[in-house]
């Protein structure tokens, strides 16, 4: 018993030893949960006097003063964030997720409580923004009611109280004359969960060839007649065949399982995949000229791929996050490939709605591309000397 | 008989930031010839190797294959280099064929041609029967095979061998050698880097001593390692018992001036000037009723060597058996 113990304790005294041999990538392991933790805290922390705001655009068909009031109370609710627009360019505004929610005040609307007919407010939404659309139509009754208590309450009282005085008519807007139907979760979820793990796929790509290098396989390819860049180029070029793989396995589980399909354009589609894969190839290639060790380098990537993968919007609706992530999204790569993906699934867009996700990404790729070949170029002049 | 000369290296000098890997290395490997490169850790050896292989560049100096110079052709000059690294630098989840038909492609080779080379290299190194199995099923000794196997595909006139037996048991290692000097006989040449003076004096017909990053000797085995004339001939047992210091005072009065006896725990050595005086004093120590459990010649050792080498420095000499 004793020895089995003694054992046992040896064999874990071993694993422990060989976590703290590379003292940098232990620190890694206990840095990127604090790291993770902290930084998904801060995206998604509200301080108390700054509770998490509804993009919401509202419009009116209706005029007075009762309108008017109501419309100022959804300008300065704290629970939104509500711009006014014209009630011609509601749908518009919608349809380009900007912001994913209108509210159209009805004609009718100012005499409200009215008994009879009671008017239809029309809320707008985009066929990805059901919860939003749920979160405006309380916040939106919320507003009116409280007007109407304020303003007209004998009146509301002899109404029934206990029933709004108005109907809200949800109705999802799709861009690009898509069909809103075409939309499911699943299909945001597969956009989204295939992109990031392209980025996973990249990073162990990345992995492999700092594998190689510490086999010394790596060295035999080096005394060979064969330039840095073809080796680049090949393992670029296998790291995105295998990812292109990787997206039509994936999609095609999606449409035979969950009905995820590509309504827009296949065109767009194709190229967004292709671009995604050479993001993958370059993410790699990057990996393994800045990754240092193995275990360092997986560290890192892990952060910066869920990183990049939540604030792209890889996981969750982006209205969570604050403006300033929002718009700091527009740096990374995912949140334009997210959004091409989606121009053309279940939003049923054009090649034109695709192509801007496409550029994006293939900027992104070139970037990384040059980075990790001037590092491994430069490493590998480095280590021809002797330097390193 | 060796053939022309098949790397040559010249003056080569390699700096690790401060310190001097390689100062002023001259070698020449012929066709037909296995050098033997030797000398302690850090000596240079793998240096050497990696600058004949071309992955390294000296800071001064010249390399060529064939008359063939890495700065002006580099790629004339890997097509006739075969290296094989410490490591046996093979992909372990592919099969030894898969292995060889990439490295063979990496040399411009392809279609039927890479598929006969990659059927030849593996009867050669007698691992045909192994052809469609993993590499990481292997064992070392195979590993090592299949690694010989890929330096040779593209049937460069030199191969280098970074320690080939380190991880070898003796049976694999002579079998290793007696494939290397097939490759000898084919003429190809031979450089080698090991640790052990008794493979490079049994297997090497050259061997260059490496200190420090100088060759400080260097010629047959035969004579670099054949004891001096004037060396004194050494003993050393293990004693069965520790020896009473008594008995240890008495054994040294009766051996004399000429005959060192020296006792640590129960180790003894013994050193006498010639070896006739070395066998009286080892029959005057068993007649004291010392019992030896075993005892024997020391092998030559390599910090005799360098020994030698330092003192034919000192003295001005070069410590030169043959050619460099």
């Amino acid at each position: 018993m004793y020895r089995r113990l003694a054992l046992i304790l040896a064999l874990a005294g071993k694993d422990w030893r060989l976590f703290w041999a590379d003292r940098r990538a232990a620190a890694l392991g206990f840095a990127v949960p604090v790291v993770l933790a902290s930084a998904f805290g801060l995206l998604l922390h509200r301080p108390p006097g700054d509770p998490a705001r509804l993009p919401l655009a509202v419009a009116a068909d209706a005029d007075g003063p009762f309108t008017r009031a109501v419309v100022a109370d959804l300008l300065a609710s704290p629970r939104l964030d509500a711009k006014l627009v014209p009630a011609a360019e509601a749908t518009a505004c919608v349809a380009d997720r900007d912001p994913g929610v209108a509210v159209v005040l009805p004609k009718g609307f100012e005499r409200l409580p009215a008994g009879g007919d009671r008017p239809s407010v029309a809320l707008l939404h985009h066929p990805s923004c059901g919860a939003e659309r749920q979160w405006a139509e309380g916040a939106f009754t919320e507003v009116v009611m409280k007007r109407l208590a304020r303003e007209r309450l004998p009146t509301f009282l002899a109404a029934d109280a206990l029933t709004p005085p108005f109907e809200v008519a949800a109705a999802p807007v799709a861009a690009g004359g898509g069909s809103p139907a075409a939309f499911n979760a699943y299909t945001h979820s597969f956009n989204g969960m295939t992109l990031q793990y392209l980025l996973f796929w990249g990073m162990e790509s990345g992995l492999m060839l700092l594998r190689e290098r510490r086999r010394g396989v790596w060295t035999r390819v080096r005394a060979a007649p064969v330039p840095l860049g073809a080796v680049l180029l090949g393992k670029a070029l296998a790291t995105a065949g295998i990812a292109l793989l990787q997206v039509g396995v994936t999609f095609a589980f999606g449409w035979a399982a969950f009905g995820v399909a590509v309504t827009g354009s296949a065109v767009g589609f194709a190229l967004l995949a292709v671009a995604a894969c050479g993001l993958a190839a370059a993410t790699g290639l990057l990996v393994a000229a800045i990754g240092g060790t193995e275990a360092r380098a997986r560290s890192v990537c892990v952060l910066a791929i869920l990183g990049v993968s939540m604030v792209g919007g890889l996981w969750m609706p982006a209205f969570l996050l604050p403006a300033w992530v929002r718009g700091a999204a527009l740096a990374l790569p995912t949140t334009w490939a997210m959004r091409g993906l989606e121009a053309v699934t279940w939003e049923g867009r054009g090649l034109r709605a695709a192509l801007p996700g496409v550029a994006a990404v293939w900027g992104f790729t070139a970037l990384f591309l040059a980075l990790a070949a001037a590092r491994l170029a430069s490493a590998e002049a480095r280590r021809r000397r002797g330097e390193t | 008989m060796p053939g022309p000369v098949a790397l040559r290296l010249e003056e080569v000098r390699v700096r690790f930031g401060a310190a001097a890997a390689l100062d002023g290395v001259s070698l020449a490997v012929r066709r037909g010839e296995v050098v033997g490169l030797l000398g302690p850790n850090g000596s240079g050896k793998s240096t050497t190797l990696a600058v004949a292989a071309g992955v390294l560049d000296p800071a001064s100096g010249t390399v060529s294959v064939d008359g063939v110079c890495r700065r002006a052709d580099a790629d004339g000059f890997a097509r006739k280099v075969g290296l094989v690294p410490q490591d046996h630098a093979l992909y372990d989840e592919l099969t030894a064929a898969s292995n060889l038909l990439f490295f063979g492609r990496l040399y411009g080779l392809g279609g039927r041609d890479l598929r006969r080379r990659v059927g030849r290299v593996l009867a050669c190194v007698k691992l045909a029967d192994r052809a469609n199995d993993r590499v990481g099923g292997l064992s070392g000794g195979m590993k090592q095979r299949v690694s010989l196997a890929a330096a040779l595909l593209h049937e460069p006139p030199l191969l280098l061998l970074d320690e080939p037996t380190a991880a070898l048991d003796p049976g694999c290692r002579d079998g290793l050698f007696a494939l290397l000097g097939r490759l000898r006989d084919d003429g190809h040449a031979i450089l080698l880097s090991t640790h052990h003076l008794d493979e490079a004096e049994r297997e090497c017909d050259r061997v260059a001593v490496l200190d420090r990053g100088r060759v400080v000797a260097s010629g047959p085995p035969g004579d670099l390692f054949r004891p001096r004339a004037a060396g004194r001939s050494v003993l050393y047992g293990h004693l069965r018992d520790v020896l009473p210091k008594f008995l240890e005072r008495a054994i040294r009065q009766r051996l004399g001036p000429g005959v060192e006896f020296e006792v640590t725990g129960r180790r003894v050595r013994l050193a006498a000037d010639s070896p006739e005086a070395l066998g009286g004093g080892l029959a005057l120590v068993l007649a004291a009723g010392a019992t030896l459990e075993t005892f024997g010649t020391p092998p030559a050792a390599l910090d005799r060597v360098l020994r030698r080498a330092a003192d034919a420095a000192a003295e001005g000499a070069p410590c030169t058996a043959g050619s460099p």
